[in-house]
Parts: C-alpha cells; structure tokens; sequence
C-alpha cells in the first residue's frame, strides 16, 4: 500500500465544484477521486458538460475546488505551480509577436532565468518535438499542428513533474491529431513525464493511455476507471483490433448511461 | 426576459443616464451659480432659443445654404470620384503611375488649403462646394479603385464577350460588386464634405451655419451658438447613426444571398 | 535601384517646380491667385524668424494636446476595455462624439478661454481624446482571455500578466488609435489658429491671407503639412516598431 503511494505523484480527494449559490447552484464536478502514479498517462474521457476542463482548471491550480484537496507529491496545489505542472490547453496561445524560440523560452524569462540558459533550454526541447527548424519562425507562419507542438514545447521547458493537457489537438484535422498523437507519445517515451490528457474522443482516449478515467456529466464525476491492457509501444493497427473494439463501446456505454 | 435581453436593457439604460447627468449638470449649472449664465446657459434656454431660431427667416435660409452646399458637394464628388477611381482601377500603368500621387493626397490634411481656394474661388458657393468636395473625393476614388481590383478579371471577360459596353460594366458590375466598401466610403467621403462645408463657412464667408456659429461666438451670443451647436451635432450624429444602419443592413441582405 | 527612383521622384519635383515658376514669371498664372516658388522663397527669407517662432508657438500647442488626449483617452480606454459592460455602455457614446464635426464646438470654447493657447489646447485635446478612448477600448476588449490563463498557468504574476502579453496585445489598436487621433490633434489646432487667434502658424497664414501675400501662405501652408508629416512619419515608426504583428496576424484567426 505504501508502495503505491510514494509512487503516486498526483492524488486527488474529493474534489467538488459547485457555481452559483443556493437554488442556483451547479455542480459542475461532484466528488471526484482518483490518484495518477508517476509516468503514467492517463486520459480523462467524456461527453461535454462533464466538467472535464473545470477538472483540469483545478489540478493546474487555476481554479479552486469548492470543497476536496489536490495533492501533487503530497502538496496541496491551489494555486498554479510552473515548477511542477504545466498546461497545453485547445488554443497554443502563442504570443504572436515572438518567434517559436521565443515563444519556449517565456515560462523561463518569466522567472528570470538567464538568456544563455534559457535559450539552449528552450532549443532543446523544440529539437524533441522536432521543431528546431522553425525555431525562428512567427506563429502566423507555423500550421495549427505545429503552433501546438511548440505549446508541447513550451510546456515541457517548464520540466514540469505533472503535464496537463485539454484537448489539445481538438482544434486539429484528425490526420494532424493522429499524427500529432503519435508525436506525444514519443516524447512521452523520451522524457517520461507523467501526462494527464483530457478528450473527448474515445479513440484518441484509449490509443494513448494506460490508464482511463471516464466522466459522466451531470454531476461531473468519475464513473470507471479503466487499466488500459494494450502494449506499448502503440500502433495504429491496434484501433482495428478486438480489445480496441471492447474497451470503445464499454466506454462508449458508460458515458451514454450519463443523463 | 432573457440574459441578454435584461443586459441590453441595462446598457441601453446606463447610456440614457451618462446623457441625463451630462445634460442635468448643463441644465443646473448656471442657477446653482457655478458659472455665469451668459457664459453657459442652462440647456432649456438653448432648447428654447433653437426653437425661435428655427422659426427665424435668416436661421432657416443659412441651414438651407448648407445644406445645399453639403448637398452639391456631395452629389458631385459621388459620381466624379467613383468614375475617376474606375478608370484609374481599370488602367494598369495608369494606377502605377497615379497610385503615389492620390496616396500622398489621401494622407495629406487639404483642409489647410482653405486659404488657396479662396483666393482662386472667392468666398462664395463655388469655393465652399470645390473644398469641401476635395476633402472628400481621395476617399471615393481609392474606394472605387478597390472596388475595380476585387472584381476578377474573368467576370470582366465574360461581360464584355457578351457585348456589355463600358457603362454597362461599370454600373452592373463594379459597382454592385462592392456596395459595402462603397458605402461606407461614401460615408466618410460625407462626413469630410459636411466639414469641409462648415470649416470654410466659419473661415471667410458670408452665410451658413457656420458663419452664424462663429458670428455668435464673437458676439459672446453663447444661446445662439449652443443651439446652433447642438442642432449640426444631433444632425450629424443621426446621419452618421443612419448610413451605418444603412451599411449594415446592405450587408446582411447580401449576405443572405451569397 | 532606390537611389535610381529616388532621383526621379526628385527630377520630377523639379520639373513641377519649374513649371510653376514658369508660369508664374511669363504671366498665365496670376500670382494674385497661385503664387510662386520664388515668392514663397523671398517669405521665407524676409520673414523666416516670424514663421519659425509661429511654428513654436502650435508646436507648444499640439504637444500638450497631444500629452492630455493620449494619457486621457488611453486610461479610460483601457479601463472600459478592461470592464465589459463599460465598453458596452461606451463604445455608442464614444461613436457618437467622433461623428460630430468637432471645428463647430471651436466658438464655444473661444467664448470660454478666450483665443489665446489654452482655447487650441482645449479642442485638440477634445478632438484626439475620442478616437484614442475608442480605439485603446477596442484593443483591450479584444484580448482573448486564453492568453493571460496560459501565462498564468506558467506562473506570471499580475504584473508580468498585464505588461508582457496584455499590453502588447492591446498596442496595435491603441497606436491605431493615437495615430488617428494625433493626426486630427495637428490639423485641428492649425485650423483654429487660422479661425481665431492672436498667434501660431495658423494666425500667420490667416493674416497673410488677408493681405493677400500669396508667398507667406504658401509658405504657411507647406509648413503645417510638414508638421503633419513629422508627426505621422513619427507613429508611423512607433507602429512599425511595436504594432507590426498585427497585420501578420490576421491568418491566425
């Protein structure tokens, strides 16, 4: 048991979220628990409404919970913590003004790193998402698929313990989500951060998790969670096969039960 | 009600309230002794001086000789700047040639060359409507210019094989073709003319709105120049107000139809 | 190659200078009515110190105008910005004052300050204030909120969040803004030094209009676009320096 705890790297207790006071009120999330061990991805899948991005919004510490704690290596997170967590949202929300370089680099100016330091950091991690041909290039000059790899980038300069990730590829074509799915999962291999990715696409949900936690909304809360059994590495030839089917319309069933 | 009803309601509401405290404080100001009343008379005064003046023959007939020259200018530079501004879009080397010139007179202020006009012109209509028509005219042109380069060229073709003559082409192609632009080009090239009317009339001349507003002001007349004020103001306010209606409405119905 | 056009533009200024001076000397165009070259040369030789001396005087003038409307019209365009029902309840206001040919409201504020400095100072800073206010708001209003979570979430403070994406973000709108107004703020106080005054650029083209010494207005005239040139050719490069992005930003949408 204590095994399992020191590993666990994210635990979340009894999170709820509430808007709005007395008759008013929504609960947006309702008692939510579940814990994330270190590595490991795990996708949070379900309809809309389900208060996915209010989860998410919590665990970065942008949001607070109305009762419930978040606990990353033991601390409470209520407020945003770039050391430990960093975020991809939809949106790359690139600044459009800086260069991709530049753009990397902004978490690390924020804190005031130095320029030597930060440039060959924020170089090194537009290599691993395999950008460094662009490094000087604006926004508007970048495809959707590629602003949002440097978002990938930017957040993983941060060396964040914990990434968090809301559907970050929604905005993308499926062929670029494919590809762009893949692409995460090798830089997951390689830097073995631990990743919560938020979706709303079964497939997507299953191709690049071990672990799955699906929501229902209305409450927003946590209704299976599911041990992803497919080997690793993933292949696209796996979303043909049998187990793929099974844990598509188990989840597909799940959240259709959902008022 | 709905959420957006109740705020538009409310926006609507706050507006009405900036406008009654702005006029309740010009209305109070002068008896509860913060200035003189000669030199800001309270704002019923002004109402009531606006209405004997609209009753007053010589009030009436400078309003007419504005408007007439806001009209004259205005109906010339239309058609003159959209033709010009045709033929130049349609002309290549004529474009190349030309496009320096009418951008370094778009970007220059012509209001300074008031005194020019006046002496070649006089200070009569003439030199009123000429000025005031300059002001305006740079804007029409580029427009019609624009207007020009957005139709593509195979469109063209296709009319002209079908035997469509100059004019044909120019009022049922280029000018439908960019109706939004146009208008609200046309718009802008209106308020330079109403400027421009009302600059060179409080300039050097001898009758007009703005002769009179300045005439007054001389005359320390603070009630006559208010309502002349506020009448140009409501007036152009609502001209303004309905040309942008006007505009918006041309593009949601052309809209619909694309 | 530049220096190839260059020339040409200046050979053609030439030959226009020269045709007009042509003119003038053999008698088809009245000097009475078009003046010359050369005669706008003597003005400037006779009377230069008066001119530059007027031309301190509205510079004086459209610097403070143009110090109240940027600070004024920038803050408040910033908070309405910043507070949405507040830009709801102001941008018609704001409109409606633009449209509203501003040189009429010049006598009123004669009649109040009189037709010294203070009056062109007054209506200048009126004029710019307006387009400045709308423009800054509409800037602000525009900034996604996605931005300023995303800088959060990377650990910015209030501070770093409002001067590192917040202001850069809002400044082409608000250049847009100073630029249009600072234009109308230059030809504005001109304009009224020409309406009434006892000093400026604008008074001196004004009485030598009535004196009818073509030279000097001329000379006047060409000053006042110089100004108005400077001056745009200055925000001009402030825009080009801090507003550029903006336009390669429209496929980003």
């Amino acid at each position: 048991m204590n095994q399992a705890v020191r590993t666990d790297i994210l635990t979340v207790r009894g999170v709820s979220k509430i808007f709005g006071a007395d008759r008013g009120s929504v609960a947006a999330l309702s008692d939510v628990n579940f814990s994330v061990r270190r590595q490991q991805f795990v996708t949070i899948v379900g309809p809309s409404g389900c208060g996915k991005s209010t989860l998410m919004q919590i665990l970065g510490g942008l949001a607070s919970a109305s009762c419930g704690e978040v606990l990353l290596n033991g601390e409470k997170i209520a407020a945003p913590r770039p050391d430990h967590i960093a975020a991809v949202f939809q949106e790359p929300w690139l600044l459009p003004w800086k260069s991709a370089q530049e753009n990397v680099e902004f978490p690390l100016s924020l804190k005031g790193v130095a320029v030597a330091e930060r440039r060959a950091r924020a170089a090194a991690q537009l290599e691993l998402v395999g950008l460094a041909h662009a490094a000087t290039r604006l926004p508007h000059e970048l495809s959707g698929g590629m602003r949002q790899r440097v978002a990938i980038a930017r957040a993983l300069v941060q060396e964040p313990d914990l990434l968090l990730m809301d559907e970050p590829f929604a905005a993308l074509d499926e062929q670029t989500r494919t590809k762009m799915g893949n692409e995460l999962l090798r830089i997951w291999e390689h830097s073995r951060r631990t990743i919560v990715f938020i979706t709303h696409g079964l497939t997507e949900a299953i191709y690049l998790a071990d672990v799955i936690l699906v929501m229902a909304a209305r409450p927003g809360r946590i209704v299976e969670r599911i041990e992803v059994p497919l080997p690793r590495p993933r292949s696209i030839d796996m979303i043909g096969s049998e187990v793929f089917g099974q844990l598509r319309n188990r989840i597909w069933q799940l959240i259709g039960d959902s008022p | 009600m709905t959420r957006s009803g109740l705020q538009r309601v409310f926006v609507l509401g706050a507006q009405l309230l900036v406008v009654a405290v702005l006029l309740g404080l010009w209305q109070a100001a002068a008896p509860l002794g913060w200035v003189d009343p000669d030199t800001l008379p309270p704002f019923s005064a002004v109402l009531d001086t606006l209405w004997q003046m609209l009753h007053d023959r010589s009030f009436l007939q400078d309003i007419e000789i504005t408007g007439v020259e806001v009209l004259v200018a205005f109906i010339v530079m239309v058609p003159t700047g959209l033709l010009i501004g045709f033929v130049i879009g349609e002309n290549r080397p004529l474009y190349r040639t030309l496009r320096g010139p009418l951008d370094l007179l778009m970007a220059m202020p012509k209001a300074l060359f008031l005194p020019l006009f006046i002496f070649v012109f006089g200070i009569g209509f003439a030199e009123k409507v000429l000025f005031s028509l300059t002001l305006g005219i740079f804007v029409v042109i580029l427009a019609g210019i624009a207007a020009v380069h957005s139709i593509p060229q195979g469109l063209i073709n296709a009319a002209r094989s079908m035997g469509a003559t100059k004019a044909q082409i120019y009022t049922r192609i280029y000018l439908p073709g960019m109706i939004p632009l146009l208008l609200n080009s046309v718009r802008v090239g209106l308020i330079f003319t109403i400027f421009g009317v009302l600059v060179a009339e409080m300039y050097v001349s001898t009758h007009g709105l703005g002769r009179m507003i300045f005439d007054a002001g001389e005359a320390y007349h603070l009630r006559d120049m208010l309502a002349g004020v506020l009448l140009i103001a409501v007036i152009s306010i609502a001209l303004s107000e309905m040309l942008r209606r006007f505009e918006r409405l041309i593009r949601t119905r052309r809209a619909s139809f694309s | 190659m530049r220096a190839a056009t260059m020339i040409k533009k200046i050979g053609v200024w030439i030959v226009v200078l020269a045709v007009w001076e042509g003119a003038y000397r053999t008698g088809v165009l009245s000097p009475m009515l078009f003046s010359a070259p050369s005669l706008v040369l003597k003005a400037a030789w006779t009377d230069g110190p008066a001119f530059v001396a007027a031309l301190e005087t509205t510079a004086f003038e459209i610097v403070v105008a143009i110090v109240l409307a940027w600070s004024v019209g920038v803050a408040f365009g910033t908070a309405a910005g910043a507070i949405p029902i507040l830009a709801r309840i102001s941008t018609p206001l704001l409109a409606a004052m633009i449209a509203v040919p501003f040189i009429i409201v010049y006598p009123v504020l004669t009649a109040w300050f009189g037709i010294g400095p203070e009056s062109k100072i007054v209506f200048g800073t009126l004029l710019g204030v307006f387009p400045i206010a709308l423009n800054t708001m509409i800037g602000v209003q525009a900034i996604e909120p996605g931005y300023v979570i995303m800088a959060r979430s990377m650990g910015a403070s209030k501070l770093q969040a409002m001067s590192q994406v917040m202001v850069p973000l809002a400044l082409p709108s608000v250049i847009t803004g100073l630029r249009l107004g600072t234009s109308l703020i230059v030809i504005g106080v001109i304009l009224t030094e020409m309406l009434a005054s006892t000093s400026g650029l604008g008074f001196l083209i004004t009485y030598h209009r009535a004196m009818f010494d073509t030279g000097h207005v001329v000379l006047g005239i060409l000053l006042g676009l110089s100004t108005s040139y400077v001056a745009n050719a200055l925000l001009s490069w402030i825009e080009q320096r801090y507003g550029r992005w903006r336009s390669l930003q429209q496929d980003m949408a």
